[in-house]
């Protein structure tokens, strides 16, 4: 054993390397940290997280449907998992639009109406608590290489799709007057956030799960956006913030043993706390108010 | 002009704007009641009434935002959802002053539309914003975060977001409204110089003595109660007729003085002169 300080750190940071599920897990833990702090930071500035956290609950029965028919595989759960995701995220738009139903109590109806029956569905399989922690905490360590795969196949598109409609998210998201006077399709662009909002989710199941991801979805972008003044710094600390949080939270996992997810989540919030204590010192510093 | 493909030809000869019987009902309740008018390109025009006379539910129809419920609308001689090129200052309040944007950024949204999608803008983009952020002189304030700017040089920048938009008519509403003096002078200096360059102004106001200043004067109570220039709209009848019970004139040795209740929480004030 290498008693020098610097070789006891890498040995430290390196023995958790050896094992392939870890090598996989912390990179799908990056992959996943990025996606959902660049789709966040749209989450954030339009006040949409109750809309998120919905979300991600209400893909459960599609889990389920995937689960039951495929006998656990995971591509099918992905494909069942996204469909249900834009299914109700497009669904929750037309019922708030069509009938008198204030946006958020749209919201609530169809997020706990669609969590039963995903609850309803999963416990007619016997050994249905193990397989339901999994969809609810997720199981990072359990990541495939196929997972991995697909998982970056995601995030490339992700990243496309903000690169090449980034100025008309950019509109849709600070004046959504002038969406409609510069006569953009206002539509097409909600629908087409709500799917990367959809996506964003279905991709976190594997490390944070259904509970936990409006955290990573929300978390590193609010911590971000505290300390930047544009939307592309913003998106690339909050990116940063989450990649990084996925790393620690995981060597948290392996060496206090914790569940992962969990720890991916604590990471996040610490790092949001750590910020916003900065900033208000900060202001207090110079004299500033605390908020604004 | 630009050259954009997206940007619909203009028919410079009409008028910039024409309304047929407009009318538009808000649950059984009248808000714009067969509006008949035309406004000719280039021309300034005040929008009066008082508070719920319809002032921003015009605008809105203008913009698109509202659908009219019957009626007819013409902006450059096609229907405003054909439109690129009328901007729309909306009253500010419903912006998030947070949000991580600069100052050019927000000017540079004007030209989006104009981009069309899949494209960025380029080098001649920037210098467009840039020249439109000089117009209403905010070219040092460019980088800026838009929660540093003061009220009226945000309103100057969304003025400036509207010339990058190569927009015409330019719609604003009470663009004015709690700002100091010479805040509100620069804005009024400003709507000269879109004046000199032919941009067509639709102004809604508050202020009876501001709207002499314009070319034409719309009064407006829901119903259209008078359209032209001043001498012809602001007479003791049509204002009468506009405000109603909260309207009072009298006559002094200096001119005839108005009194209205123009807003409801500031109770009675003068709201104009004129004689």
């Amino acid at each position: 054993m290498d008693m020098n300080p610097w070789g006891a750190m890498v040995d430290w940071l390196l023995e958790p390397l050896a094992f392939e599920f870890m090598q996989r897990g912390l990179l799908i833990a990056v992959v996943v940290g990025i996606i959902c702090a660049l789709v966040g930071c749209y989450i954030v500035l339009r006040g949409m997280a109750f809309l998120g956290d919905a979300l991600a609950h209400a893909i459960l029965p599609g889990l389920a449907v995937g689960y039951l028919v495929s006998a656990g595989d995971r591509g099918t759960l992905f494909w069942w998992a996204l469909g249900t995701a834009v299914v109700t995220s497009v669904g929750i738009g037309a019922l708030s639009r069509g009938v008198r139903i204030k946006q958020d109590t749209a919201i609530g109806i169809v997020f706990a109406g669609m969590f039963a029956l995903g609850i309803a569905l999963i416990s007619t399989v016997r050994n249905y608590a193990v397989d339901l922690t999994h969809f609810l905490f997720g199981n990072v360590l359990g990541v495939t290489r196929a997972d991995l795969w697909l998982t970056a196949g995601v995030g490339v598109a992700v990243l496309v799709i903000i690169f090449f409609f980034y100025k008309e998210f950019l509109v849709l998201s600070f004046d959504p007057t002038l969406v409609t006077t510069l006569r953009l399709p206002a539509r097409t662009l909600e629908v087409l956030l709500s799917i990367l909002m959809a996506v964003a989710i279905v991709v976190s199941l594997q490390t944070v799960g259904v509970a936990l991801v409006v955290a990573l979805l929300v978390t590193p972008a609010a911590a971000a956006s505290l300390v930047t003044k544009n939307l592309r710094s913003m998106m690339f600390l909050a990116s940063v913030i989450a990649a990084g949080s996925g790393v620690i939270g995981l060597y948290a996992s392996y060496y206090l043993n914790v569940a992962s997810g969990a720890a991916i989540v604590l990471t996040c919030t610490f790092f949001f706390i750590l910020i916003w204590f900065g900033k208000s010192v900060m202001r207090k510093v110079k004299g500033l108010p605390v908020n604004n | 002009m630009s050259k954009s493909k997206k940007k619909t030809e203009h028919s410079w000869t009409g008028p910039a704007l024409e309304l047929r019987n407009l009318s538009l009902r808000f649950d059984g309740h009248s808000a714009l009641d067969n509006l008949t008018l035309t406004v000719d390109p280039g021309l300034s025009v005040a929008v009066v009434g008082p508070n719920g006379a319809g002032k921003s539910t015009l605008f809105n129809v203008l913009a698109g935002i509202l659908s009219p419920g019957s009626g007819e609308v013409r902006i450059h001689g096609h229907l405003p959802a054909q439109h690129l090129c009328l901007a729309y200052v909306a009253q500010s309040s419903h912006v998030d002053w947070t949000f991580p944007v600069s100052v050019e950024e927000v000017v540079m949204m004007g030209r989006v539309g104009l981009l069309g999608l899949f494209r960025q803008p380029t080098r001649k983009d920037w210098d467009f914003v840039r020249e439109s952020l000089s117009r209403v002189h905010l070219e040092d304030l460019g980088r800026r975060q838009i929660s540093e700017l003061s009220g009226g040089q945000k309103q100057r920048m969304f003025i400036a977001r509207a010339l990058a938009q190569e927009a015409d008519p330019i719609l604003l509403d009470e663009p004015l409204a709690g700002l100091d003096i010479p805040s509100q002078d620069q804005i009024l200096n400003i709507l000269d110089d879109l004046k000199r360059r032919g941009i067509t102004v639709l102004f809604a106001t508050h202020d009876l003595e501001l709207a002499s200043r314009f070319d034409r004067i719309l009064l407006l109570n829901r119903r259209l109660i008078a359209f032209g220039d001043r001498d012809e709209v602001l007479t003791t009848n049509n204002l009468t007729e506009a405000y109603g019970g909260t309207m009072q004139v009298i006559e002094t040795p200096e001119g005839r003085i108005m009194i209205g209740d123009s807003g409801g929480h500031h109770g009675h004030e003068p709201v104009g002169r004129h004689g």
